[in-house]
């Protein structure tokens, strides 16, 4: 043990290994400390002295208690939901044999192409008061409230299923690396197909479950549109409040605060998680594995039952999708009562989005921005997850942390206190000013999106096996060799997807981006806003939903080319 | 051993799209910094004074969709100026421009109301500039003290659905809403706050009851009828468009905004009535001003000068259905426009009073009002 670490410490002492780590450092302090700090700084000490009437302000508040209670109720109901129908999902397409396996995986993955309004638009053309399964259920029972999908339940069921994306990608990849021969063994000392999930699959999916719970639960918090548009007066949450204070000068404070205090549950539960992740050994015991074989449910009822659950889930993730591309060729009028008729199809939507060849260079630049933040962020995370999994101590642990700041505040402020930082000459960045150059953007995109990344990656870091890579030093490996032509193979997976669900990310952000744009080079997100805004003349109802079906073709490109082909070698 | 050649593969695959990623960025770069060198090279043209130069101008505004940030580029042009447009929501702009007045990297704002630009101006964010058309705008709407003069005027309006109500059973102001028990639960609270109509409706009612006693600038009676206003309204629903709820018939009476009045008529098929309380509707002015700090002064105001002339105000109205503030051009607005704008009379607001405390109004609704 001793000779390890001692040749591990040697082994960092590597010059380019140094540049490396002094590069991380310089990153953290300069985008992530200073930054945040300072806007903290400008919020909560006007004038020079530490006030504390924000907090009073909230306390007194009835609404915003009420909401900060139902943010937290949401979280932790999410927390299970979302992990039930998750695991449920990728049992269903990846353990379990269950036929026609492909095209419910397509089903599933809908998710993953689409979100926030758009995604609570396409439930409410099936459940809303105009929804077809609203109009199906007055038809047959007359006295049945039209007005029935709204609040807690409305949001918590629109949420778990929206949200599984991440189980998705993420345990489909985990249950992928479970090792066969265990499971035909325990299967041939005549353990029960509910035994070998339990004491078999169960324990190999660990990391990814507390990775997905933190993720989860953080979106519970998080939840914007679900209960903006669903929830009613009966369920309103914290964040849309955050939204309008941290964009108003004089509210900045109760917004930066209230994003603290869900920051900081968010870290107790991850510190919680990272406990649980230190004291258990996840990997799989057998050294040669062997690919799994998906699994015949031999008990006959449940066979059934598994395959009726299955193509249930399936219509009820694909409905949704399918009535907002059907939509997306109709006009307001249709989309507001949710009727289709064929005399309302029209090309116009499409014809005026793509009507200009100027209209093509906002998608230019997002793919250039996205492109290049989620690989930074990727390359980057997976330097620090090689440094937390190999050393484990107070800086490793400090560094960990301050990689999840940008978790505590919200987006709108992370991106304000680039920009008050930044226009000034500041000499951690040698002096030059960002504000207006096209680098701030990439900068924020990078920040705003380490947390995640950082979780996913270190999740699937920590369920490599160290014999692996001690086996390849033993063999004469150099460290960056094993690193590149070892480990990185095995975790590349969960990593792909990373960066794919990034890319996606950005590709439409509008919250960070309206700050600080380039003016020669507008985003989409700014696109997409200004013409679909409320103030614009056009039809933008119709113009949201053909953004939107544009975005899910951009999207599913992506994960075919990221994930998509990886996924079936 | 295949599906390792597999993952190395796919990892050079990953450097090369790597590789790709940090070229592009590069170019985007290289592009930026010989758009950008005109700005950089302007500071020492500048001090040569050289009055025609014509530098490329950075634009910020709200009002550039519907093709109208299209159509001022394209006018520009052929007027001999060069410009980008930078375009976002009002409040993201006032706090943009508020975050980079150190260096500012706008030059000329325009289309903001005087709420905003009055923000702007507390910060030191606009440069004074009095533009010669200025004396042709309406009296009362530019800015007493010269930072910023009227374009365009939008009146927030009380509609109503024409299937429910007539001109004598709708409302006749605001106020009836939640004093008359016939429109209670039938008209949509200002509750997205976030936005600036519903701001205005909140602004429109509250310097009513101005006292300087009272909580924020505001007497108890006032804060008292807001409460009402929203005890007794329905909820707005973020992504949805009030128009259609007033077609519907979901929430017959809300409020809207004068400029997209004909397109919506047109998308929903129902053509909304118009209240005119005896007070006035309050009337928003885009206007334009140059930003505190810009390096490229003398064009920036040579360019304001254009683009609030009667001429160019009058085509843009005649092209957007718009209202404009600048007399000589109002001529030139589409006779619906006209005849609607003929009804109506304009609330007397105290700007600099609402741009003081209107964002403390709204948290206070926030926190304490609404439910």
């Amino acid at each position: 043990m001793n000779v390890r670490s001692l040749n591990t410490r040697l082994a960092s002492m590597n010059p380019i290994a140094i540049i490396l780590y002094g590069l991380i450092i310089w990153f953290v302090i300069a985008f992530l400390i200073y930054p945040n700090l300072n806007i903290y700084g400008e919020i909560f000490f006007k004038d020079g002295k530490f006030t504390l009437e924000a907090a009073e302000k909230l306390l007194s508040s009835e609404r915003a208690m009420r909401s900060l209670y139902n943010s937290f109720i949401l979280a932790f109901s999410l927390v299970v939901t979302v992990n039930i129908v998750g695991i449920t999902l990728v049992l269903i397409s990846e353990y379990f044999d269950i036929k026609g396996a492909k095209i419910l995986k397509l089903g599933y993955s809908t998710t993953l192409i689409y979100s926030g309004v758009v995604l609570v638009s396409g439930y409410k053309f099936v459940y809303g008061e105009e929804g077809f399964m609203t109009k199906l259920l007055v038809r047959l029972f007359p006295s049945f409230d039209a007005t029935w999908f709204h609040g807690y339940w409305a949001v918590l069921f629109v949420m778990t299923f929206a949200c599984t994306s991440n189980h998705f990608l993420f345990m489909g990849n985990a249950i992928r690396k479970i090792d066969f021969q265990t499971i035909e063994a325990a299967r041939n000392m005549g353990a029960s197909t509910w035994y070998i999930l339990r004491r078999v699959v169960l324990p190999v999916l660990k990391p990814t479950i507390y990775a997905l719970t933190i993720l989860t639960f953080l979106t519970g918090l998080a939840a914007t549109s679900a209960p903006l548009i669903l929830g009613g007066k009966e369920f309103q949450t914290i964040t849309p409040m955050i939204l309008t204070f941290s964009k108003s000068m004089t509210s900045r404070d109760l917004a930066a605060l209230l994003a603290l205090i869900l920051g900081l549950a968010t870290l107790v539960l991850l510190t919680v998680m990272i406990r649980f992740e230190r004291k258990g050994n996840f990997m799989s015991v057998s050294k040669v594995k062997s690919e799994l074989v998906k699994q015949k449910i031999r008990h006959k009822f449940g066979n059934i039952a598994a395959h009726i659950l299955a193509y249930g889930l399936f219509v009820l993730y694909i409905v949704p999708v399918v009535l907002i591309i059907l939509f997306s060729f109709t006009d307001s009028a249709s989309i507001t009562t949710a009727t289709l008729n064929p005399s309302s199809f029209t090309l116009d939507n499409y014809i005026q989005v793509f009507s200009s060849m100027s209209a093509f260079k906002p998608y230019l630049v997002s793919i250039v921005y996205a492109a290049a933040a989620s690989v930074i962020v990727v390359a980057l995370t997976l330097a620090v997850s090689r440094l937390l999994h190999k050393y484990n101590n107070k800086w490793t642990l400090a560094l960990e942390y301050s990689l999840l700041i940008p978790w505590i505040l919200p987006s709108t402020l992370i991106a304000i206190g680039l920009i008050v930082t930044f226009n000034t000459p500041q000499l951690v960045i040698g002096n030059s000013v960002l504000v207006g150059t096209v680098w701030m953007l990439l900068i924020a995109y990078v920040i705003v999106h380490i947390p995640f990344t950082l979780r996913m990656v270190k999740a699937s870091f920590f369920s490599l096996d160290s014999n692996l890579e001690d086996a390849a030093r033993n063999l004469g490996a150099k460290p960056f060799y094993t690193f590149r032509k070892v480990l990185l193979p095995i975790i590349l997976p969960s990593t792909l997807a990373v960066l794919a669900l990034n890319f996606n990310g950005i590709l439409a952000d509008y919250d960070v981006t309206v700050f600080l744009y380039h003016p020669l080079y507008q985003p989409l997100g700014i696109v997409i806003k200004n013409s679909t805004d409320a103030q614009a003349a056009a039809d933008t109802k119709a113009l949201t939903l053909v953004y939107s079906v544009i975005l899910m073709i951009m999207s599913t490109i992506t994960l075919y080319f990221v994930y998509g082909r990886n996924s079936r070698t | 051993m295949r599906k390792w050649t597999m993952a190395a593969l796919l990892l050079i695959l990953c450097l090369v799209v790597s590789a790709c990623g940090g070229n592009n960025a590069g170019n985007a770069n290289t592009g930026d910094s010989g758009a950008a060198a005109p700005a950089g090279t302007s500071a020492g043209t500048d001090s040569s004074s050289e009055p025609a130069k014509n530098e490329k101008l950075i634009v910020y505004t709200n009002a550039n969709s519907d093709g109208r940030g299209e159509w001022l580029i394209e006018q520009a042009k052929s007027a001999g100026f060069d410009i980008e447009i930078v375009g976002a929501g009002g409040a993201d702009l006032t706090n943009r421009l508020i975050a980079e007045k150190n260096n500012p990297i706008a030059d000329v704002v325009y289309g903001l109301n005087n709420m905003l630009y009055e923000n702007l101006k507390k910060e030191d964010v606009l440069a004074k500039f009095v533009p010669s058309w200025a004396g042709d705008v309406e009296q009362g709407l530019n800015d007493p003290e010269g930072y910023y003069h009227g374009l365009v005027k939008q009146a927030i309006l009380l509609g109503y659905n024409p299937n429910e109500f007539t001109a004598d059973t709708a409302p006749k102001d605001w106020t009836d809403l939640y004093k008359n028990d016939a429109f209670k639960g039938k008209y949509e609270a200002p509750t997205l706050l976030g936005q600036n109509t519903p701001r205005l409706v909140v602004a429109g009612i509250l310097t009513r009851f101005q006292d300087p006693n009272g909580d924020l600038g505001i007497s108890e009676e006032g804060w008292n009828e807001i409460q009402q206003l929203y005890d007794n309204g329905v909820n707005a629903v973020e992504g949805e468009d009030f128009y259609a709820n007033l077609a519907s018939g979901k929430t017959p009476l809300g409020a809207l905004v004068s400029g997209t009045l004909e397109q919506k008529e047109e998308q929903y098929k129902v053509k909304a009535g118009i209240v005119s309380p005896e007070i006035g509707v309050p009337m928003v002015v885009e206007h334009a001003a140059i930003v505190n700090g810009t390096k490229k002064q003398a064009t920036a105001e040579r360019f304001v000068e254009w683009m609030g002339s009667a001429e160019v105000q009058g085509q843009f109205a005649a092209q957007f259905n718009a209202m404009p503030a600048n007399t000589k051009a109002a001529e030139q607005a589409n006779a619906s426009v006209k005849e609607l704008y003929s009804t109506l009379k304009p609330q007397e607001l105290d700007w600099a009073f609402i741009a003081e405390n209107m964002d403390q109004w709204a948290e206070k609704i926030e926190l304490e009002i609404m439910q």
